[in-house]
């Protein structure tokens, strides 16, 4: 098979998540930032199922990474709602979003698409700031925070023990992560590919082109509203930044930077992305500018990303 | 009543004029280069810094003319640095890097002149009302309307009478046959390019006076920008002049009838639009790809 | 019955009339060809009939069913399967995964999300089979990509043979090809002709290729039929040797 997925590669990867809260510790981050690169790893790769093997570029993520953020934080706050409902709650008011209007735009391609994909992140970034009633408009959603997490047997402290919160994210990230390889791996995986390589020959080979790519969108709109539901979790608190185009142009650049055309590269972008954003914002005021460099540096120099630029040493 | 219905369809008018200025300026890029600029507000921020740091030297009169000058300037350099080498590579890249060019502007922009506010003042002869019964028909934003109107014109009039304009609205259609036809299709993009930054910065020249002037000025009109050329439709001009107007103009209505709503208004027409005839009013059938 | 039979199919681009009143009828086991100097609107043709985009006016009727106003989705489930004159195939997956996906397509698992092994074997076989079949089986993991134009356009012939076509339509499958990989495009199409059966409807250039292996012939120009015939008759026919002297006094 011809997938972009090394084992050794994968036994690597789960080792260093597995481990994330010590060693990252010892390199001067902290737990909570690991949880912040699983999360935000997490939203790269669901975005790369549909720019990456799809080939399909959204640039309006943020918009279900949002809703999945304020599904979650709302079913907390208004419903009393235990961890997993809240993040079932945000994951499906997202996907049903996805769902509407991505039958809306998907008979547009290439640059439209992106335009509309902006557009409609806006809608809901609008909506977040104007309805301050319900979602508290700019100022964010607080007042709630989340629970321990009652298993039955046990009860897991993930809000007061950071690397409990970090181990229960661990396990959503894995559960989503393993379901979108065996996707990408699968017959159907194969048709998105094929749309990816070659639209024109995939429709001659019988593919409904414009049903699969909304289904490639609404199935990376799902799990990117998983990690948005975490990424409120994990603040303990939401606003309408979770739903801004800058989100979802930083989305695209971790998976370019990572590397688009394999399985772990977003994640690898997403470590970068995330550390490196910690770091400049906390050396100088003018990190909005370093970040826009990162985006051109990228572009210019680097569009293979990490795990595309070692691939070209490999055979066939 | 109808005092008010005025007042707020004229607003629209002026508003859905700026929408208007600013899309038709990416449309340009986009529809020859196929590069959504991202870093087009930043651009209008910009000229709309440049004209309030000229001001005290030129005057109103004079930064207006000169700073959109400037920011094209600028845009020609972008252009030519930046954008070039990405042509023939996937639309994703050019994209990303006018994003990461929107984040450079505009943080450059609040480093220089700094976060908050800066006044900026347009001429007092023009911020007089003209007439008392209809106190909002100020100078200002007649003037406004014609400067856009002279803008526009001066667009189709480049466009339709002119070799550049001709062979910018060839290219459109088919830039391999152009190039072969002997044009240099690389001075003709940054050319383009230009002329699509220098209508940002004019835009910018003329928010600065009505909205105030801060950092944030360009990301507050871009999205309006993009929503004109989907309602107005992919590949034509003139549609993106009329969405730009009519989303104007419907938010303005909207803010009579049902204030809260006037923004939300441009999105719903949008969506309406995307439904019912998805490549826009005067957009053409094929320009998907 | 006719396998295809187009009624007075025409196009018309604005004033530019493409394709004007063609009709033909393609029998079972049949290999046509179709040939005319260029500009003579064959690709536009088979565009037609395969449904890229719709006719101005006229019929297509595949295996008796009106097909004219259907999807090329639907008519690629119907049975028709092309390649075009510019190979299109997938570059960056390799030739064993050309062949799985269309396989897989034509097995009805473009949706599954998961497929056992038992499947899976069977696929793996017939893989194997269309692999021995053009001829490629020493570079099943070769990206197609880096393969030789001759052996992409095996791998696209392939492509479309896995979707057990009920008509194969074939656009200058040789083009841009050198002689020994034109005699194996050649050997190729006409094993799947006189030993799989197969209907075959064929754009070219090369006259050697269709008088070798055309059972019928039919020539355009200017978008309309100048002659149809066996190769015999057509090549005897004055009008066409005057369309393609004409051409080639130019």
């Amino acid at each position: 098979m011809s997938l972009v997925r090394a084992r050794g590669l994968d036994v690597l990867i789960a080792a260093a998540l597995l481990s994330m809260p010590f060693w990252m510790a010892a390199i001067g981050g902290y737990t909570e930032l690991a949880t912040r690169v699983l999360v935000m790893g997490l939203a790269a790769m669901s975005l790369n199922f549909l720019l990456g093997f799809t080939g399909v570029l959204s640039f309006g993520h943020a918009a279900y990474f949002g809703l999945g953020a304020y599904g979650a934080a709302m079913a907390i706050k208004y419903l009393e709602a235990g961890t997993i409902p809240a993040i079932a709650f945000g994951v499906a008011a997202a996907t049903v979003a996805a769902a509407i209007i991505g039958a809306l735009i998907v008979r547009r391609r290439g640059v439209y698409f992106a335009m509309v994909t902006i557009a409609f992140g806006q809608v809901f970034y609008f909506l977040a700031f104007r309805w301050n009633s319900v979602t508290g408009g700019d100022d964010g959603l607080t007042g709630w925070h989340r629970q321990p997490l009652d298993l039955g047997f046990a009860t897991l402290d993930i809000f007061r023990n950071d690397k409990a919160f970090y181990y229960f994210v661990l396990v959503v990230f894995a559960l989503c992560v393993a379901a979108m390889a065996q996707l990408i791996a699968s017959p159907f995986g194969r048709t998105l590919l094929a749309i990816r390589e070659n639209e024109r020959r995939a429709r001659f080979l019988g593919v409904p082109i414009e049903n699969r790519i909304w289904l490639s969108f609404v199935i990376s709109c799902f799990f990117v509203s998983a990690a948005g539901a975490l990424y409120a979790l994990l603040n303990n608190f939401t606003d309408p930044r979770a739903l801004r185009f800058d989100l979802s142009g930083n989305l695209v650049i971790m998976a370019v930077m990572g590397g688009m055309r394999s399985f772990w590269g977003p994640l690898i972008g997403a470590g970068i992305f995330v550390a490196l954003q910690d770091y400049v914002s906390s050396h100088t005021q003018n990190w909005m500018s370093v970040i826009g460099l990162v985006f051109v540096l990228v572009v210019r120099f680097f569009p293979r990303g990490v795990l595309g630029a070692l691939r070209r040493g490999r055979p066939a | 009543m109808s005092q008010l219905v005025l007042f707020n369809v004229f607003n629209g008018l002026i508003v859905g004029a700026f929408y208007a200025l600013m899309a038709l300026g990416l449309s340009l890029i986009l529809n020859l280069s196929g590069v959504i600029n991202f870093a087009h507000g930043g651009f209008l921020a910009l000229g709309a810094y440049f004209a309030y740091a000229l001001i005290p030297f030129v005057g109103f009169w004079g930064a207006l003319v000169v700073a959109p000058v400037l920011v094209a300037v600028l845009g020609l350099g972008v252009e030519r640095v930046l954008i070039r080498p990405l042509y023939g590579a996937d639309p994703l890249y050019s994209l990303l890097l006018t994003f990461g060019l929107a984040y450079i502007l505009e943080d450059m922009t609040r480093f220089v002149w700094g976060a908050q506010s800066v006044p900026f003042q347009a001429p007092a002869i023009l911020m007089t009302p003209l007439s008392g019964d209809y106190f909002f028909l100020t100078g200002y934003r007649l003037f406004m309307i014609a400067i856009v109107a002279a803008a526009v014109g001066g667009l189709f009039a480049v466009l339709n009478y002119t070799r550049l304009g001709t062979r910018i609205r060839a290219g459109v259609r088919d830039l391999e046959t152009v190039s072969t036809l002997g044009v240099n299709v690389r001075i003709l993009r940054n050319l383009n390019f230009g002329f699509g930054i220098y209508l940002a910065g004019l835009a910018g020249v003329l928010a600065a006076g009505l909205l105030g002037l801060s950092p944030t000025i360009g990301a507050n009109l871009i999205m309006p920008s993009f929503v004109a050329i989907i309602v107005g439709g992919l590949g034509s001009l003139l549609g993106t002049l009329l969405g730009g107007l009519l989303i104007g103009v419907a938010s303005g209505l909207a803010a009579v009838y049902v204030p809260s709503a006037s923004e939300a208004v441009i999105y719903v027409m949008m969506g309406l639009v995307l439904l019912v005839r998805p490549r826009g009013l005067l957009g053409e059938e094929g320009r998907v790809h | 019955m006719t396998l295809l039979l187009v009624d007075r199919l025409s196009k018309r681009f604005g004033s530019l009339v493409a394709i004007d009143e063609v009709s033909l009828a393609v029998e079972p086991g049949e290999l046509r060809a179709i040939i005319g100097p260029n500009g003579a609107g064959k690709t536009t043709f088979f565009n037609l009939v395969s449904g890229l985009f719709p006719p101005s006016s006229g019929s297509v009727r595949f295996e008796g069913e009106e097909i004219t106003n259907l999807t090329v989705e639907e008519r690629v489930r119907r049975g028709m399967a092309r390649t075009f004159q510019i190979t299109e195939v997938f570059p960056e997956l390799t030739v064993a995964d050309n062949l799985r996906v269309a396989v897989e397509l034509a097995r009805g698992y473009g949706l599954s999300p998961w497929i056992g092994r038992a499947a899976r074997r069977k696929i793996g076989t017939e893989i194997d089979e269309l692999l021995a079949t053009g001829d490629l089986a020493g570079k099943r993991h070769v990206l197609v990509g880096a393969l030789s134009h001759g052996d992409q356009r095996a791998v696209e012939i392939m492509m479309a043979l896995a979707l057990k076509p009920r008509l194969l339509m074939l656009d200058e499958p040789t083009a841009g090809m050198g002689d020994q990989e034109t005699y194996d495009i050649v050997r190729l199409v006409r094993r799947l002709h006189r030993r799989q059966g197969f209907t075959i409807m064929l754009i070219e250039h090369d006259m050697r290729v269709v008088f070798n292996l055309a059972d019928k012939i039919m020539v355009l120009a200017e978008g309309r039929v100048l002659a149809e015939g066996t190769p015999k008759e057509i090549a005897a026919n004055e009008a066409v040797q005057a369309a393609y002297l004409g051409e080639t006094a130019r």
